[in-house]
């Protein structure tokens, strides 16, 4: 067995230290086994965003054998400084809920359920409502003939978890359409 | 040198964000809830929550005024908890001498049920909650296993406001002398709860009963005559039970 000089340093201080206190009578077994729970301890630190409004607070994402263990405000992020909100705060709960939506639903016209569909249905038939309204209500000129190319019949409504990327897309697919009304929705 | 909490509740803005963090962090199941009337939600501490802030509203001079308490386990100097269980068991409350956290182990689950309810009487802050299903008594931890691995306890590391601090003792006695100071300008009825005995100091905008019936202890001084009878019975009880079952 090879120690170097650190090896040789915590060893030694380890046993110094466990047999004075145990010399004295303490029991250290409960508190020691408390504080060696860690749970992130040697979990991979990855940087991430919070997903809900728009002042992004970066978190840190604890991850350890690919699994997500815990998250918690980054504090050297100058806008949150570590902190988050009760949302920001949920996210570790946000990925594992039960209650979380992983494939699409779909309420048809006056029924009062949700159906599961898989992702072509719902994209294909999506594209296609949006083509039915476009042919029909694209407004070419306004009253005074002027040139408008205007869909009003459409809008769209974003979400805080939209990045900025992904928002000047939907944002460019949308003037490319003529959609006038929109909103991002990250005003919370 | 122990360790210990400012919550200043002036700067409260009742975000919750410590109750989420505090639940996240132990990773505790969800509480069926509906609404109550109040935003104080859970309606109380349980085994499912060790940290909750309860709103509490007053009409004063015709205006509203909230006053916000992230309630949580006050970390006592001489914990009444701690001095009632070993009338029971060894080793099912334990304080940690470094840090001066309180803390229930696993043995709670051992105690029956009427242990159980005798410590949890013995709180002078109603903190402790019993799992009916795992038979622990639970309550803050102040994330023993985060503090003594260097970090700050999940609901300060969350809190954006600066209510939730936490450090060496004689800091935070330090920093609670400062913001009262700060505190009294705006609210000259401005106190801290408890400050000599307990290590979760809580600095109050004005008295406690506006906030909530166990933000100071009901017993300030001396024991009255329950917990008497127990600390001077409490280290015979075990004896005797033993004896009485033999």
């Amino acid at each position: 067995m090879q120690l170097n000089r650190r090896d040789f340093m915590k060893v030694t201080g380890a046993g110094i230290a466990c047999l004075s206190l145990s010399q004295l009578g303490f029991d250290l077994k409960p508190l020691k086994a408390y504080a060696a729970e860690l749970k992130i301890a040697g979990a991979k630190e990855v940087i991430s965003v919070c997903p809900f409004c728009s002042v992004s607070c970066h978190i840190i994402a604890h991850v350890k054998d690919g699994q997500l263990v815990s998250t918690e405000g980054d504090p050297d992020y100058p806008i949150n400084q570590g902190a988050l909100c009760a949302k920001g705060a949920a996210m570790l709960s946000l990925t594992r809920s039960s209650h979380r939506v992983t494939k699409p639903l779909y309420r048809a016209p006056n029924s009062d359920k949700w159906e599961e569909k898989d992702w072509g249905w719902v994209i294909d038939r999506i594209a296609r409502r949006v083509k039915e309204s476009r042919d029909k209500n694209l407004q070419l000129t306004n009253t005074k003939g002027q040139t408008v190319n205007r869909l009003e019949h459409v809008f769209a409504l974003g979400t805080s978890h939209m990045d900025n990327e992904e928002c000047a897309l939907t944002h460019q697919a949308m003037r490319a359409l003529g959609v006038v009304h929109m909103d991002h929705q990250a005003r919370i | 040198m122990p360790k210990a909490f400012l919550i200043d509740t002036s700067r409260c803005t009742a975000c919750r964000g410590c109750q989420v963090a505090c639940k996240e962090w132990h990773e505790l199941p969800a509480n069926k809830t509906k609404q109550w009337g109040s935003h104080q939600n859970p309606p109380d501490l349980n085994p499912f929550n060790y940290k909750l802030v309860r709103f509490s509203e007053s009409l004063e001079n015709g205006k509203i005024k909230w006053f916000f308490f992230p309630d949580q386990c006050r970390h006592c100097i001489d914990p009444p908890c701690k001095n009632e269980a070993e009338g029971y068991m060894d080793g099912a409350v334990i304080q940690d001498e470094k840090t001066g956290a309180v803390l229930f182990t696993d043995l709670t689950a051992k105690l029956a049920p009427e242990a159980c309810e005798a410590v949890r009487a013995a709180c002078p802050y109603d903190i402790p909650r019993w799992d009916e299903k795992s038979g622990l008594l639970t309550k803050c931890t102040m994330c023993f296993d985060r503090v003594s691995n260097g970090m700050l306890p999940a609901c300060v590391k969350v809190c954006p406001t600066g209510t939730m601090n936490f450090g060496e003792r004689a800091e935070m006695l330090e920093l609670a002398e400062k913001r009262l100071a700060e505190a009294k300008k705006t609210y000259p009825n401005a106190t801290l709860a408890d400050a000599d005995s307990v290590n979760t100091i809580f600095l109050l905008m004005d008295e406690p009963q506006k906030y909530h019936k166990h933000v100071v202890a009901s017993v300030r001084t001396g024991l009255n005559r329950k917990q008497f009878l127990s600390s001077v019975f409490g280290p015979l009880r075990r004896p005797m039970q033993r004896a009485v079952r033999a």
